[in-house]
């Protein structure tokens, strides 16, 4: 087939070749413009979005960007009342639930890796590190082994405390407990010009708390991201959602064990420390639930066909050794010219 | 800083070219050049160069802090980064294997004899000069209980310490930590601090040099060939010594030599020629008896999986963040993870090489050294014939040294091997 279509072949080789880490910056550059002022443009993609485009996020009543995030719309609408939530009338929710799997099957977590604004300003905080010159922190593998469990208790949380305020059990003010404590809230207003986020809310106990905590897990998020790398996604209720739905995605990421020499380079430069993406040389759908699929892994594989990325079972992105070595020699280029 | 002494290149009494080594060296040389038609002519420099170091005592001019390595795991780039000069201390010369066997165990294996017998020689060949420092990765045993026997020949000696275990996290960081230290070392010895900067080129330079010798790899796997092994191997055992700017530029002009010959429709061996991987404990020049044994009677060593040559040089680095720690760090791990050492517990990452290796390059059979007396690779020789065999690779395992004394026997076995590799070639269902 090579042979016979070289422009297709120059093509592949090119794509393969791409200098990834600055075709992701533009990327997340243009998504984090889409969707925190996609709004000014009359751009609305609904509110079923897998990534976090805030809802505070508004000017006026309409939002300031293009879309909003799915986490608000689930958590309201299943804390309503469950004479209600299981009759035909919560149908809705089920559809909200499907177009949100449509937005998400396209893209699958490359929304974590390439889309999110959270996920962009903690790779922007990266850069600043890095440009300060001051050394990332790593867990050690016991830690990130415990501290990988909390996502998916923060996601229970997500549907089990509105569950409990439908019932009567947990109170009203706990509505959308998620985006209460989420840094997006009061982060992502602030692009638009709202700082009202950055406030504990006195009005009663339960606000004091929610808003104080949602005060100080940005601020944990801001530091935290300084110092470790995509810091806030380990803990992303929205990543281990994702994971979860992930098996009929579009994209995927696959290794093909028998050409990896476990030389861990993809380890080497996985933000999420996924220590199985060098040594698992069994699975092939070896996306983990941490993965961001931000693909630098691929790009950091030396290893022929190892790695790929496949979308809708074609190969658009794969690991090759020319593609290494150029991205390795535009490395010491750069470093050349820099000194 | 210790300063080269000058001394002169004829200090022994004899002209070195009339002594036992270089006439080894001689003899190794003009099999490998003049039994084959056609060798390619860039590698010239490869066969000059040897010639000039091995048979005429050549000195080799050093400048700078000598570090001697004595295995593969001692990162170069800090070596080189610190503006001191790597000299590969493995030893494949008979010579140096019997007077190593004048104070060694009868059962040491012949590399590690070589080496401490090259170690006591004042004079010794290659002549890089006196080392400041020998690096010594505690590999397999016979290699960790060196070290004291080469600080009792009076070098100063640095045991890099190595895990036992190369797949645990724990592993991981216990040897990222050795390599820091080792880096402090290092410094202390050069008197120069590691930068962001001299680490970087001397990464930069290391890893052209790489793939260059990945370009080469890749040649391999044409069918027919259009290099033989034995070339291969005197070019990566080039880089034990040569100066590695010019060796990089030196394979760079062999491999576009290579392109032109596979475009002008060249083959270096037979159509049907049994096209062989080797494997085990690593050829060292002038010890290239069985590569040249295979490829004189009629095989082709099209890859291999060898200290001396692919294992060396096939692993590249990636780094993150390049800040310091990070490209330390990143070093380390290179050196470590994907390394297939048989001294590591689990050889699970050996196996899955060799069958990678042995499926990609159309491989017929494998071809297993063994070194008399080194136990990790006498070890491993049944999981990876019975890892082989059940993919339908046949493997012959030979046990040998450096003497030449089993070179009858060997190539009748050879010769059989190769027979019978043609023979199933035949019957194939193609």
């Amino acid at each position: 087939m090579k042979a016979n279509r070289p422009a297709l072949a120059a093509l592949r080789a090119a794509v393969n070749g791409v200098d990834l880490n600055r075709f992701r910056f533009w990327v997340q550059l243009a998504s984090f413009a889409f969707f925190l002022y996609g709004g000014y443009a009359a751009v609305n993609l609904g509110s079923h979005l897998p990534l976090f485009a805030c809802v505070y996020n508004r000017v006026g009543t309409a939002g300031a960007g293009a879309g909003v995030c799915y986490l608000m719309p689930l958590q309201l609408q299943l804390a309503r009342p469950w004479n209600t939530l299981f009759t035909g009338a919560s149908l809705f929710i089920l559809t909200g639930l499907g177009i949100f799997m449509l937005w998400f099957l396209a893209l699958n977590k490359a929304w974590c890796g390439f889309v999110c604004p959270l996920g962009t300003i903690q790779d922007w905080l990266t850069a600043l590190r890095r440009f300060v010159r001051i050394r990332y922190s790593v867990y050690t593998q016991s830690q990130f082994d415990w501290l990988k469990k909390i996502k998916y208790l923060l996601l229970a949380l997500a549907v089990l405390i509105p569950l409990g305020i439908g019932n009567g059990y947990i109170t009203r003010e706990l509505r959308a407990p998620i985006c209460q404590i989420c840094p997006g809230r009061v982060l992502l207003p602030l692009f638009s010009g709202d700082y009202s986020h950055w406030n504990i809310d006195f009005t009663s106990t339960t606000t004091v708390v929610m808003t104080a905590l949602g005060v100080l897990i940005t601020g944990l998020f801001l530091v935290g991201a300084f110092v470790k790398k995509r810091f806030y996604c380990f803990f992303c209720p929205m990543s281990a959602f994702l994971f979860l739905l992930s098996k009929p995605a579009l994209l995927r990421l696959k290794k093909d064990g028998s050409k990896c020499t476990r030389c861990g380079d993809c380890y080497r430069v996985c933000d999420m420390q996924i220590k199985a993406i060098a040594d698992d040389v069994v699975t092939a759908d070896i996306m983990a639930d941490d993965c961001t699929l931000c693909l630098k892994c691929v790009a950091a594989c030396p290893e022929t066909g190892a790695l790929k990325v496949k979308y809708a079972g074609l190969t658009i992105f794969e690991a090759t050794e020319t593609g290494f070595i150029k991205r390795c020699q535009k490395e010491h280029c750069r470093a050349n010219a820099s000194r | 800083m210790p300063t080269l002494p000058a001394e002169p290149t004829h200090a022994v009494t004899q002209p070195f070219s009339r002594s036992r080594q270089a006439r080894e060296a001689e003899e190794t040389l003009t099999h490998l050049v003049n039994d084959f038609d056609d060798n390619p002519e860039s590698m010239d420099y490869f066969y000059d160069l040897f010639r000039r170091v091995f048979c005429q005592g050549e000195s080799l001019e050093r400048e700078g802090v000598l570090v001697g390595t004595t295995c593969i795991h001692a990162p170069e780039e800090l070596i080189y980064a610190l503006g001191a000069t790597p000299v590969r201390l493995c030893n494949g010369s008979y010579h140096y294997d019997q007077i190593g066997a004048e104070f060694m165990p009868a059962k040491s294996c012949p590399l590690v004899k070589a080496t401490l017998g090259l170690l006591q020689d004042p004079h010794a060949v290659p002549r890089v000069g006196k080392l400041d420092l020998i690096v010594n990765p505690t590999t397999c045993d016979q290699k960790k209980k060196s070290g004291a026997l080469m600080t009792a020949l009076g070098h100063t000696v640095y045991d890099l310490e190595v895990p036992p275990s190369k797949d645990t996290e724990h592993s991981r960081v216990y040897w990222q930590r050795s390599v820091r230290a080792l880096t402090e070392r290092l410094c202390q010895l050069t008197g120069r601090r590691l930068t962001r900067r001299n680490l970087r080129a001397a990464m930069a330079r290391t890893s052209r040099a790489q793939a260059a010798f990945r370009v080469l790899h890749e040649h391999r796997r044409a069918a027919p060939s259009l290099v033989l092994g034995k070339d291969v191997f005197l070019v990566t055992n080039a880089f034990f010594f040569d100066d590695i700017d010019r060796w990089t530029a030196a394979v760079e002009r062999l491999n576009a030599e290579i392109a032109g010959r596979a475009a002008a429709g060249f083959q270096a061996a037979q159509t049907k020629a049994p096209r062989i991987l080797f494997t085990g404990s690593p050829p060292i020049f002038p010890n290239l008896k069985l590569p040249l044994l295979i490829e004189q009677s009629g095989g082709v060593v099209v890859a291999d999986e060898t200290c001396s040559a692919n294992r060396m040089l096939y692993d590249m680095t990636a780094v993150d963040e390049w800040h310091l720690p990070d490209m330390v760090d990143s070093l380390a791990d290179k050196y470590l993870k994907p390394c297939t050492c048989p001294t590591f517990t689990n050889n699970e990452d050996r196996r899955r090489r060799l069958l990678d290796l042995a499926r990609t390059f159309q491989v017929d059979g494998v071809v297993y050294q063994v070194f008399a007396g080194c136990q990790v690779y006498e070890m491993e020789q049944k999981s990876v014939a019975d890892t082989l065999q059940r993919a339908g690779f046949p493997m012959l395992a030979i046990e040998t040294d450096y003497s030449p004394d089993d070179l009858g026997q060997l190539t009748t076995r050879i010769e059989a091997f190769l027979e019978s590799l043609k023979a199933r070639k035949r019957h194939r269902p193609t």
